[in-house]
């Protein structure tokens, strides 16, 4: 477990302010953010490296601020290992273990037998990333930090790696809080998402909450989401109107049905926002239907445009739509679009639901 | 030949020149003496009893000034390499001192500090321990004038670890003295033996401050000085010579030593 409340620090000019979050027992906590938003510094922080200068902070059910880093029972592994280059890869594993029972299984899990008498030097960048997460676990900490540690790794190697500390962290109760640029991994092994920037936590909660809902444009950019739209809110009804699937004439909290006007778009959508308001409609691109003709189903926003621009991205595509001078962009499978005949200058329409509009 | 490859080769030669005959000054005087002293030398090493014997005090006093130097100059150079702290700039600088003051000043300090009319000299002499004409005034000698050095090699030895090694350490379950021993001092281990070197070299080659301090017993290079002004050129190239392959012994080690130390997390990618 860990609990920060209002945690500061200070590495040289750069600060680390009011950060608060938890990460429940045996979850497994990432750290997103963009480059210079203090991620590395937050876990030197936890890890005792970076001493607090404000804030409490709780590891493994024990007040840790002022522990010292070898009293805390935390894992670190930076993203460039740092192996220690006068060692052997086995003296590195077997460091800061105390059983060696322990050294051996981690060289199983991550298959390092075959380099475990090499010098550390010889070693890949995707060698070293390994060598390192098993001479942190090694120790059987209670806390793994982890700071980008699958980035040197090749895709297969680093599929295979992501689900095996997924299954240490799963067996030996491990909590894990992981620094990552990468959204996909963020969400397959998130329980906690924490948004850093600039020294300060955003955002934090259940990564599809945080993917979902983010709290600002700035933090839906930030994470991805293609469709970004400023505009202003009318508030339609209190209680939710029938084109509301599933919610029909029902009330929900502060929550009102709007129609939300940006430039000539105009789309439905729920939100807790007053009427009146100028607000950001945020729809994610794969909650984005396109069709040939206009799709039969609930959603209630439906609009007819012209194809700007069809990305193929593998497997993977972007279309985007020209709907009265404001582009929307729909993810789906290139598949999809070879299926559609889906080709720029081409009429098409995009539907999506009014639930799949976050207000912020 | 173009103006524009005419002033690209005159731009490569001047420079090129002006290191040549640089190099070529710095080398030829100690190269001469080494040609001209070196086997007569060696020679005198069997039969000048006085050569022998301030040789011998010369590498001992130099050894001991260099062990105390590492013994008391290293957690200083770890803590100006490691720590930011108020009057840091300030210790740096008192520490280079010794190495731009001439060395008959040094000597002449030293003398006011450790002379038996002073407080720390006289407190000595009363537990016995007399400095000045005294091999332990050499080794005072020696260290005032070579510890700088060390100090500055070990800590640039100390700046080039990274800190991060120190921290997974840490995170390991070390705490921070056994992560120095484990970690950092081997890592750093052959930039402080280069600036042991350093050390030692400089100290056998001291002169100014040792002949203030003390004059007899003579080392190598207050003999070379004796020889001269006693006995004229002839006499003193011998010695002399000995004194330059004293220094080259330390200067060869170094040169073995010589490999980067570690800076980096190992040439990721």
């Amino acid at each position: 477990m860990i609990v920060a409340r209002d945690l500061a620090a200070r590495q040289g000019d750069f600060r680390l302010e009011g950060v608060s979050f938890h990460i429940p027992p045996s979850a497994y906590g990432v750290v997103i953010g963009p480059a210079g938003s203090g991620k590395t510094t937050l876990l030197e922080a936890l890890a005792g490296i970076v001493p607090l200068t404000g804030g409490t902070l709780h590891l493994a059910g024990a007040d840790a601020a002022h522990l010292r880093p070898e009293q805390r029972r935390v894992g670190l592994v930076y993203q460039h290992g740092y192996l220690f280059p006068h060692l052997s890869v086995q003296d590195n594993v077997a460091y800061g273990a105390t059983d060696p029972a322990a050294v051996d299984e981690v060289v199983r899990r991550f298959d390092l037998a075959a380099l475990r008498h090499r010098d550390v030097v010889s070693l890949s960048g995707g060698e070293r990333q390994l060598v390192a997460l098993a001479r942190a676990l090694a120790r059987r900490p209670a806390i793994l930090l982890l700071d980008e540690p699958f980035s040197a790794l090749d895709p297969s190697r680093r599929t295979r790696t992501r689900r095996e500390v997924r299954a240490i962290h799963r067996e030996w109760q491990l909590t894990v809080l992981q620094v990552t640029h990468d959204f996909t991994e963020a969400g397959l092994l998130g329980d906690v998402a924490v948004l850093l920037d600039k020294g300060r936590v955003l955002q934090s909660g259940p990564p599809a909450d945080v993917f979902r809902r983010p709290a600002s444009p700035y933090i839906a950019e930030f994470l991805g989401a293609e469709n970004v739209l400023a505009g202003t809110v009318r508030v339609l009804a209190d209680a939710a109107p029938d084109w509301i699937e599933g919610l029909r004439g029902e009330t929900f909290g502060s929550m009102h049905a709007v129609e939300f006007t940006s430039g000539a778009l105009t789309l439905y959508a729920v939100g807790p926002v007053p009427d009146g308001s100028t607000a950001y409609a945020v729809i994610r691109a794969e909650e984005v239907v396109i069709s040939r003709e206009p799709h039969a189903s609930s959603a209630r926003n439906l609009f007819r445009g012209r194809i700007r621009e069809v990305a193929l991205l593998g497997a993977y595509a972007r279309v985007t739509l020209d709907v009265a001078g404001v582009p929307l962009v729909a993810g789906l499978t290139s598949r999809s679009v070879h299926e559609l005949g889906l080709r720029e200058g081409d009429e098409a329409w995009a539907t999506f639901k009014a639930m799949a509009v976050h207000l912020c | 030949m173009s103006s524009i490859r005419r002033l690209a080769a005159v731009s490569t030669l001047v420079p090129a020149l002006g290191a040549s005959l640089l190099l070529l000054f710095l080398v030829l005087p100690i190269g001469e003496l080494v040609v001209q002293g070196s086997a007569s030398g060696i020679r005198r090493l069997g039969t000048d009893g006085e050569l022998r014997s301030a040789l011998a005090l010369t590498a001992v006093t130099a050894t001991v000034a260099t062990l105390l130097g590492v013994a008391l100059g290293t957690p200083l150079a770890y803590l100006l390499a490691r720590r930011r702290f108020r009057g840091r700039a300030v210790l740096s600088a008192l520490l280079d001192l010794p190495l731009v003051i001439p060395h008959p000043v040094a000597g002449i300090a030293l003398l006011l500090v450790l002379g038996r009319d002073s407080a720390v000299g006289g407190t000595l002499l009363l537990a016995g321990v007399r400095v000045v004409g005294t091999p332990v005034g050499i080794v005072a000698a020696m260290l005032f004038v070579s510890a700088p050095l060390f100090v500055s090699g070990a800590r640039e030895a100390f700046a080039r670890v990274d800190p991060r090694y120190e921290s997974v350490a840490r995170t390991l379950g070390d705490g921070a003295w056994r992560v120095f021993r484990r970690i950092t001092l081997p890592l750093a281990g052959r930039g402080l033996l280069a600036s042991a070197v350093v050390m030692w070299a400089r100290a056998v080659s001291e002169f100014g401050a040792i002949v203030i301090l003390t004059y007899n017993p003579k080392v190598v290079s207050v003999l070379s000085y004796d020889r001269f002004t006693t006995f004229g050129l002839g006499e003193a190239i011998p010695v002399a010579a000995v004194l330059v392959l004293l220094a080259v012994v330390p200067l060869a080690l170094l040169r073995t030593l010589r490999g980067d130390a570690i800076t980096n997390p190992g040439g990721m990618g």
